[in-house]
């Protein structure tokens, strides 16, 4: 499960990468890959958070909010 | 954009005046370290000479661009400029999520003995690896320990989930606004540009109201690596949503005034892409300071 959100976390960020490539190159093909590049890390981002949310309902995995006691 | 040569800016008296600025917040400052009693107002002094030096010279860069002064070569440095504004923050908190790992997958598990480093469970005897570490080994901490006790910190699904939500919104709401920019629906871009400056104001209050549970609980900047790390990480996050708002709001007061149209709009994508990296940011916050 960790792999899996981590690897979507690295997803993301390329996408981010990948807007920011487009807006250093600017134009009306470098504004499309922005604004293309943004929409679909959002959604990403959208779609992990709930991924999450399903995964921990299901018990795939747990926050790690408690010290183990000593 | 009417000619091709570069823009060779004229003479301005805004930087020295970010000298002075900058100058006078130090002194103040550093006689606030020494307990001076004008070294605070000294500071505030300064803080306002920058800010006053900040919305001068960003006024003058942008009556200079509406007024059709800049070609596209000082387009093309404006973006290159952006890009390594973006390379510094990237850098800023690559080293951040790098010390939390660090701490929690090296030198904690060292510490516990971990690996070849057999001597270390003889520094501190008793000391077991284990993560969040909330008191530096060799120091009296939480309950009076020595190390770590049973401690339960804010929960993942409370105000962090919370939290998470709203910036993930705000990453929507802007994409929206960028849409309705980039197709020339004026009304729904205001609309979604006042929505998310708004949950990032929200945001930053859900993050005080964390900030008073966790302090509340016992979780500081003094507790152990887990708290110098949580509070680092979160703190110049908030900090950077801060700044980020206060670019919106520009954004949105330039919006207003008429400054950018479908086909001419850098200033508000270099702060668009600003917003979805401090999200992007949150979300990396969320997933390896409250899962994995």
């Amino acid at each position: 499960m960790s792999f899996f959100v981590i690897a979507i976390i690295v997803i993301i960020f390329l996408s981010l990468g990948s807007a920011a490539i487009g807006m250093i190159r600017g134009g009306q093909e470098g504004s499309d890959k922005m604004f293309n590049s943004l929409r679909f890390r959002t959604a990403l981002s959208v779609f992990l958070f709930v991924a999450l949310m399903f995964a921990s309902y299901m018990g795939w995995i747990a926050p790690n909010n408690i010290l183990p006691t000593q | 954009m009417s000619n091709e040569k570069y823009y060779v800016p004229h003479g301005t008296y805004w930087p020295i005046i970010g000298s002075v600025g900058i100058s006078t917040l130090f002194v103040g400052f550093a006689n606030h370290m020494h307990h001076v009693g004008w070294g605070w107002p000294v500071m505030l002094l300064g803080f306002s000479i920058i800010a006053f030096m900040l919305f001068g010279w960003i006024g003058t860069v942008v009556n200079e661009s509406i007024s059709g002064t800049y070609n596209k070569q000082v387009d093309r440095s404006f973006r290159w400029g952006m890009s390594w504004f973006i390379f510094s923050e990237v850098m800023f908190f690559a080293a951040f999520f790098g010390a939390l790992l660090y701490a929690r997958t090296i030198s904690v598990p060292w510490l516990g003995g971990a690996d070849n480093n057999v001597f270390t469970p003889e520094l501190w005897e008793g000391f077991k690896a284990a993560w969040p570490l909330i008191n530096t080994p060799g120091t009296i901490g939480q309950n009076g320990t020595t190390f770590s006790t049973g401690f339960e910190l804010v929960d993942a699904w409370g105000l962090p989930a919370i939290n998470t939500a709203l910036l993930l919104t705000s990453g929507v709401t802007i994409t929206y606004a960028h849409h309705a920019l980039r197709s020339g629906h004026r009304d729904a871009l205001v609309a979604w540009m006042i929505a998310t400056i708004a949950l990032g104001v929200l945001f930053l209050g859900f993050q005080i109201t964390e900030y008073g549970h966790a302090y509340h609980d016992g979780l500081k900047l003094t507790s152990g690596i887990y708290g110098s790390t949580f509070y680092l990480l979160t703190g110049f996050h908030g900090f950077h949503v801060t700044v980020g708002a206060i670019m919106l709001t520009v954004i949105l007061y330039r919006i207003q005034k008429g400054h950018f149209n479908a086909d001419n709009h850098f200033a508000f994508e270099g702060v668009a892409w600003y917003w979805h990296f401090v999200d992007v940011v949150w979300v990396g916050l969320f997933i390896f300071v409250y899962w994995i």
